[in-house]
């Protein structure tokens, strides 16, 4: 990136602080109390700059899409703020105040099959937001926008009137895209928008949403839990472990240089179709499963599977202790192995 | 037919009945398996993999489906002709099959112990005590942590990964000879795949089975198989072994679907190279070439006839009629590319 010389310090789209969020637990049905709390998203903050690609990345129940919910406040987040252009969403109580900010965040969501409604039309479908919003002022408007949608998305227009269960999964995917950008919206969180889509497809949806950010100026949040394509689409990289974030950084400094002992195992448990490369990598094999988010493990979350905290004993206490906090300039990183002022050789 | 081949798949025909008409799910599939060795089956969904490891196990639903042809040799029997007696002395012992989603494979309702128990002392006549201490021997050896307090316990109080593990050990009790592993990781977290691949291979080289894995990964193949088979709208496309495959692939599909897959250590952001259209509806092929209406190498030869199949090196071939290979390349040294010729 070049910077221009009257420092015009760009401002982020969107600004994402201490966002938590908990989803309580009952039990009793007369005397309902609250006994624990799944605590999905555990204070995470980030920024989106507009224009880019925010990935997120982490394993199931890691929260990356509650993140995203949260983050259009379809979840109300427990605490922390997010604020959107100048805008804190947060502190807009009313389903009516955050009206007029809904067009200009959208969702893309992973199952292609479950988020068209089959009893409406394609046309309908795409058309609903536009409906919602008064966005066309006239019959004619309307149609016409939904045919432009259907072409941007690489759908045959004639095909407005037929039904979701007439189409494969990629074209589904196509049709919940082309239904995301009617609003002619600036912010998307595309939640595993490929996840269930075959190989020869997922290429073709990424290649769409790349085609289309570059011509509508979108700014997405990428989330997904195949690092790949994570990091194909991505400017930067934010990894979850947890309910919280554990590294986030610069595409390509998040995969040449790992920090974090988890970013490390994760990216080498992806295998690479390349058998000669297959052959010399060296695994970090992780040892059991992820923790529960209800009673998530003291300290660095992460601990209790750690690679590098048996290889270091001098921190070894202080990670079952201390919540490492998220530390560093452009590549930052939670962890006490780099939260001392002479680094300690990184872990093998 | 040489001792070194366990399975030999000649022309097997899958079909199924639909209102659309019959599907030919498998459409003369044919692959050799060697003992000891783990072949690759790559294929996205409706490529008729799956069908195939189902009809090695005689697992076909009829109807609506129906094995139509072909012949299943494992050891010199045909599965396909076996009696029903002799098949389910087959099953469980010397032939076993892990799905992709554990929790459907599992009884709900009995505990993992004896459903692990059920399996040796069935196949293998052994009483219950010495059962439940091979049982549960494997159970450790699989990774299950504090075996003892698990074996007892009913499959919803497992994790996913841990799920898997109670399969593959289920899986694996009998020493079978033949393990066959239909998506085994799809469900799966990387890094929990990572701990499953890690022991399957570790447990491949301790008890000596053969493996079949099905996938859509081909990450997970390039790392696991030493031959691999691609197949498309329920026919071979390319086979070959993992590094010719990979390197030089001649089916413009295998290199379609290559390019087409992001990878982790790729250094800047480059555009996907996808295969366009559409994956195939299985009831309504085109004539000719499956793969015609994607392909950018297709003439009209291939919208006529079915590509008859060409090699390209010891056991390397494709049913293509523009490979981006030249033909026969290298001479057929092995035995085993020799002997698929006779065939």
């Amino acid at each position: 990136m070049s910077t221009a010389p009257p420092a015009v310090v760009p401002k982020p789209l969107l600004v994402v602080d201490n966002l938590q969020m908990h989803f309580p637990i009952y039990k009793g049905a007369l005397l309902r109390r609250e006994v624990a709390r799944v605590r999905a998203v555990d204070g995470v903050s980030f920024e989106v700059m507009p224009g880019e690609t925010l990935g997120l990345v982490g394993e199931s129940g890691c929260g990356k899409s509650t993140t995203g919910r949260a983050l259009l406040q379809l979840h109300r987040p427990t605490a922390g703020t997010v604020t959107f252009d100048g805008t804190e969403l947060t502190a807009l109580k009313t389903d009516k105040a955050l009206f007029p900010f809904r067009r200009h965040m959208q969702m893309i969501f992973q199952d292609p099959y479950a988020c068209l409604n089959p009893r409406m039309t394609v046309g309908d479908i795409i058309a609903e937001p536009l409906v919602t919003h008064r966005l066309c002022a006239t019959k004619a408007e309307k149609q016409g926008r939904v045919q432009e949608l259907m072409v941007k998305c690489g759908l045959n227009p004639q095909y407005v009137r037929r039904y979701p269960h007439e189409f494969s999964g990629g074209q589904r995917q196509r049709i919940g895209i082309a239904r995301a950008l009617a609003t002619n919206p600036r912010f998307i969180v595309c939640d595993e928008p490929i996840s269930a889509l075959d190989v020869s497809i997922q290429a073709q949806i990424m290649n769409l949403l790349q085609d289309l950010q570059k011509d509508m100026g979108l700014t997405y949040l990428f989330i997904a839990h195949d690092l790949a394509a994570v990091r194909h689409i991505s400017d930067r990289i934010a990894v979850m472990y947890l309910g919280k974030i554990v590294e986030i950084a610069d595409f390509a400094s998040l995969y040449a240089d790992p920090r974090h002992p988890y970013t490390q195992a994760l990216i080498s448990a992806v295998p690479i179709p390349d058998p000669d490369v297959e052959s010399t990598r060296n695994r970090v094999v992780l040892e059991g499963d992820v923790p529960s988010p209800i009673n998530p493990p003291t300290g660095c979350r992460f601990h209790t599977r750690c690679p590098a905290r048996q290889q270091h004993p001098e921190i070894a206490d202080r990670c079952v202790r201390e919540d490492p906090a998220l530390r560093g300039d452009a590549h930052r990183v939670a962890c006490h192995l780099y939260d001392i002022r002479e680094p300690v050789a990184a872990p093998a | 037919m040489s001792d070194d081949i366990l399975l030999s798949v000649e022309d097997l025909q899958v079909h199924f009945k639909t209102d659309g008409g019959i599907v030919r799910a498998v459409d003369g599939v044919s692959f050799q398996l060697r003992r000891g060795e783990t072949l690759g089956i790559v294929g996205e969904s409706g490529s008729g993999k799956s069908v195939t490891c189902n009809a090695i196990m005689r697992l076909i639903p009829t109807p609506p489906g129906r094995i139509a042809g072909g012949r299943v040799m494992f050891e010199g029997r045909d599965l396909l002709k076996v009696s029903q007696k002799q098949l389910l002395a087959l099953r469980g012992n010397e032939i076993s099959m892990i799905f992709q989603d554990p929790m459907s494979s599992l009884n709900p309702f009995l505990k993992v112990s004896r459903q692990l128990t059920e399996v040796l002392e069935l196949h293998q006549k052994m009483s219950g005590t010495r059962a439940r201490k091979v049982a549960l021997d494997m159970l450790e050896m699989v990774g299950i942590p504090d075996p003892s307090r698990r074996f007892d316990q009913y499959p919803h109080q497992f994790s996913g990964g841990m799920r898997q593990r109670v399969m593959i050990a289920m899986a694996l009790l009998c020493k079978p000879k033949l393990l066959i592993a239909d998506e085994p990781t799809t469900a799966l977290d990387v890094t929990i795949q990572a701990q499953i691949l890690e022991l399957i291979r570790d447990l491949k080289e301790k008890v000596g089975t053969s493996v079949i894995l099905v996938t859509h990964d081909l990450g997970v193949v390039a790392g696991m198989a030493r031959e691999i088979l691609v197949m498309y709208a329920g026919k071979v496309a390319e086979y070959a072994a993992a590094r010719p495959l990979f390197k030089t692939p001649a089916h413009p599909y295998t290199d379609g679907l290559l390019k087409s897959v992001p990878r982790v250590d790729e250094t800047e952001h480059t555009r996907l190279q996808s295969i366009r259209g559409l994956p195939p509806i299985v009831t309504k092929l085109p004539p000719g070439c499956p793969f015609r209406p994607r392909c950018d190498y297709a003439t009209d030869v291939c919208g006529e006839t079915y590509p008859e199949r060409r090699g390209f090196g010891a056991a390397h071939y494709a049913h293509c009629h523009n490979p981006l290979q030249r033909e026969g390349d290298q001479p057929p040294a092995a035995a085993h590319a020799a002997e698929e010729a006779v065939e």
